[in-house]
């Protein structure tokens, strides 16, 4: 898989696509849609779509068990040669076919999560997770595929999950289920395909940030990885935190920033209401020359004030 | 914050060096839109540097997972920019000792006009521009700064102070 | 965290960031001292501010410092909290002498400069005693009598009013260029009083150049002015809002006419000038006798203002 564009620059978010099997643009297809590297503290998240023409569906039935077995080795760290070197081989297989089968990848980067769930208004991971795959469809139909049906592994509630996407896609039957990979062998393929890419761009990560030192045993990158954790003890920087590698919103992120870097307040940090109070009472306790001086309104609307001291 | 006596402030004088005014290298600047409290050396160059994008409509980067977004703010015209550090009592940064070694040997030291009376005392302190610079990079979060950002509003203030304190014209 | 984030680690210095006219940095080609920054009284508030003298420029400079909340430096390879940009600009000397020209009118006599400029807290003051062109200066705000080789002034309000009538005009001109909004307020006063805002325009300049000059200058002062200024006066009743336009801190908005932060200080001023130095007793002697004819005519006048008020 070319990822070279994400290499370029990983700090937003990147779509890869395969051309279009014309033959998915005449026959009414299926498409499925799974994402990779959702849980994991570190790196980026890839949503995939597949699709092939309901008439050809038998062909990708092999990969449902493939894709199964694999989901399940992405908890186990240290097999995880094993079942890189497996998708990949699925993958290529997948390339095969690709007169009957296309692919589309939303690649998210850690930053995108970041700053998305840590923004000003706050865009939660489901939220931006349901509008991805619900881009990637749209996608899909713009660049012609004929899409009848979506399958869809759930992300949160599948009722809600479904009915929103059944809303922006009217015309088209949408199905959302739970391990709807192992049920749905076009779902199977979406999963192969967001696991390839999200395995990939983590061992090919390119830091944004001139490392010295740096570490890149960082284990499977969930959080409960005693390997992740050390890692980003390792890796954290007093003033900047982390590298963008990182999921700044992610508990573990911000509880290690919690205790080895600067609090740094913002303009939209939650202040205690103490905080208000303390510096009300310190015109009173200081004494009359440091009380609030008026200035004209030019210089306040400016936040220009005379000097005491330097 | 210094740490002078609070009976000596009105007294004391901050004696500028000037040959710190011409000596100072170019620095870069970057005005940030949050609190980081504390004031000691940080790898900018190596964490924050790296990351900023040039985006269809302004500087982007991003800062602890949040986005920012920049853009260059010049220094008004007729203005210099320095950083300037408070020398340690007893200690010379950069002071007369130096001056007779400084590259401009065109200029002679004793044509060098000093003040008739000495102005510094013993209980004075001095200050020196470690840095200098022309533009610095104005961070705000989420949106651009814009026209109407706060810093460039102080910015006018120059050109208004020349006209306040202009002298007035004679009847 | 605790422990972080202060100097006392000692791993870095503050360091502050500042903008100084460039022409200083030519200037100082030719110096070796005699840049400093000291502390002196701010003639508005009454209370010490700082100031930057180029004494080899026989210049002075007000600084005004950029703060806003949530604001941090990078500076190179390094992190400077507060955010603080520290502006320097010329500044006209004689709103600091008319501090003190006003401080010692309360004897009501003419006086030599250095007994008028002359401050317990804030000695440097004497500095201003050697900024050019004083005597030219002070015509503005002063008569003049040269007796012997000595000259000696006394305030005068009404060229004092006449020059910050001059001060406003030229200020007025430059909120005109600089595009500076001085609607805002008045915008609102109209609306309540039914008025037509085109018709304020020019008084909003006027009230809000006044209101710039204000800042440099007693609160007396400044009444008068405004009444020289023949600027109606405005309802106590209605705020000061600052201009919606420009996006503001989350401090708290004070009325910016509040003038009753001035009593405590007029108060302190008088009490400090009732001690008179040995030499303007010695001065007072003086007027009594040998300089009596030249000078009656002025103490007269001056006895009079006294009684006036």
């Amino acid at each position: 898989m070319d990822l070279s564009e994400l290499e370029r620059d990983n700090t937003g978010r990147c779509r890869l696509n395969s051309p279009v099997p014309a033959v998915c643009r005449k026959e009414p297809c299926v498409l499925g849609v799974d994402e990779a590297g959702r849980g994991p503290v570190l790196g980026p998240m890839v949503y995939a779509i597949c699709y092939c023409p309901l008439s050809r569906l038998a062909d990708l039935e092999a990969l449902k068990v493939a894709a199964a077995l694999l989901s399940l080795l992405t908890y186990f760290p240290d097999s995880k040669t094993l079942s890189e070197s497996e998708r990949d081989r699925l993958f290529a297989k997948m390339e095969e076919d690709r007169n009957f089968v296309g692919w589309a990848l939303d690649v998210l980067s850690p930053n995108l999560i970041s700053t998305s769930m840590l923004g000003r208004v706050k865009y939660n991971l489901n939220s931006l997770s349901h509008d991805t795959a619900a881009g990637l469809v749209q996608y899909a139909l713009h660049q012609g595929v004929n899409v009848a049906q979506v399958f869809v592994d759930t992300v949160g509630l599948p009722e809600t999950y479904q009915e929103r996407l059944q809303q922006c896609f009217p015309n088209i039957e949408v199905t959302v289920k739970a391990k709807a990979d192992a049920l749905y062998p076009v779902v199977s393929a979406a999963s192969i395909c967001a696991k390839v890419a999200r395995d990939q761009a983590v061992k090919n990560w390119q830091f944004v940030e001139k490392l010295q030192d740096l570490d890149i045993d960082y284990g499977s990158g969930y959080p409960n990885d005693p390997k992740t954790k050390a890692w980003l003890r390792k890796h954290v920087e007093p003033i900047f935190g982390f590298p963008q590698f990182v999921r700044f919103s992610w508990r573990t992120a911000q509880s290690i920033l919690e205790k080895e870097a600067e609090v740094i307040t913002w303009e939209d940090s939650p202040t205690e209401d103490e905080e208000g109070l303390g510096r009300i009472t310190s015109y009173f306790s200081e004494g009359p020359r440091t009380r609030p001086r008026l200035s004209h309104r030019y210089f306040q609307e400016r936040g220009l004030e005379s000097v005491t001291t330097l | 914050m210094e740490s002078i006596d609070e009976e000596d402030v009105e007294k004391h004088r901050v004696h500028l060096r000037p040959i710190t005014l011409r000596n100072a290298a170019p620095a870069t600047l970057h005005l940030l839109p949050c609190e980081v409290p504390a004031n000691r050396p940080a790898p900018v160059e190596r964490f924050f540097t790296p990351a900023i994008r040039q985006g269809p409509d302004g500087l982007e980067v991003s800062f602890r997972g949040r986005r920012l977004r920049g853009e260059e703010v010049e220094v008004p015209s007729g203005l210099e920019g320095y950083v300037m550090v408070m020398e340690e009592k007893g200690e010379v940064l950069v002071g007369k000792q130096d001056f007779s070694e400084g590259s401009e040997n065109d200029e002679q030291e004793q044509e060098l006009a000093e003040p008739p009376e000495a102005l510094e005392r013993d209980f004075d302190r001095f200050i020196g521009a470690s840095a200098s610079f022309s533009h610095f990079t104005l961070w705000n979060l989420e949106t651009l700064p814009g026209p109407d950002a706060k810093v460039r509003a102080a910015l006018t203030w120059p050109s208004l102070a020349a006209a306040i304190h202009a002298p007035v014209p004679e009847d | 965290m605790a422990g972080r984030g202060d100097d006392r680690d000692g791993a870095g210095a503050r360091q502050h960031v500042f903008l100084l006219p460039e022409y200083l940095k030519d200037a100082s080609k030719k110096m070796k001292s005699g840049l400093m920054f000291v502390k002196l009284v701010n003639p508005c508030l009454g209370e010490g501010a700082l100031y930057l003298f180029n004494m080899c420029l026989q210049q002075l400079f007000e600084i005004k410092v950029f703060k806003e909340k949530h604001r941090s430096w990078f500076i190179n390879q390094s992190v400077q909290s507060g955010g603080l940009l520290h502006i320097a600009t010329p500044m006209d000397p004689l709103f600091l002498l008319l501090h003190y020209l006003i401080k010692a009118d309360k004897e009501g006599k003419f006086q030599p400069l250095d007994q008028v400029v002359v401050d317990d807290m804030f000695p440097n003051c004497i500095l201003l005693l050697k900024l050019p062109e004083l005597e030219k200066l002070l015509q503005h705000v002063t008569e003049q009598k040269e007796i012997g080789k000595r000259k000696y002034y006394k305030y005068s309000k009404e060229k004092t009013l006449k020059w910050l009538e001059k001060k406003v005009n030229q200020t007025m001109a430059a909120l005109k260029t600089n595009n500076i909004n001085v609607g805002a307020r008045v915008q609102s006063a109209a609306f309540f009083c039914g008025h037509q805002v085109s018709s304020h325009k020019e008084e909003d300049y006027i009230r809000y150049a006044h209101g710039l000059i204000s800042d440099y200058i007693p609160k007396e002062l400044s009444d008068d002015l405004s009444k020289y200024l023949k600027l109606p006066e405005t309802s106590a009743s209605l705020p000061n809002p600052p201009s919606k336009k420009v996006k503001l801190s989350d401090d708290p908005v004070e009325a910016k006419e509040d003038y009753t932060k001035f009593n405590t200080k007029d108060w302190k001023t008088e009490k400090k000038n009732s001690k008179m130095t040995a030499a303007q007793k010695a001065l007072a002697k003086v007027d009594k006798s040998g300089m009596k004819n030249v000078l009656t005519g002025y103490f007269v006048a001056a006895r009079r203002q006294k009684r006036d008020k």
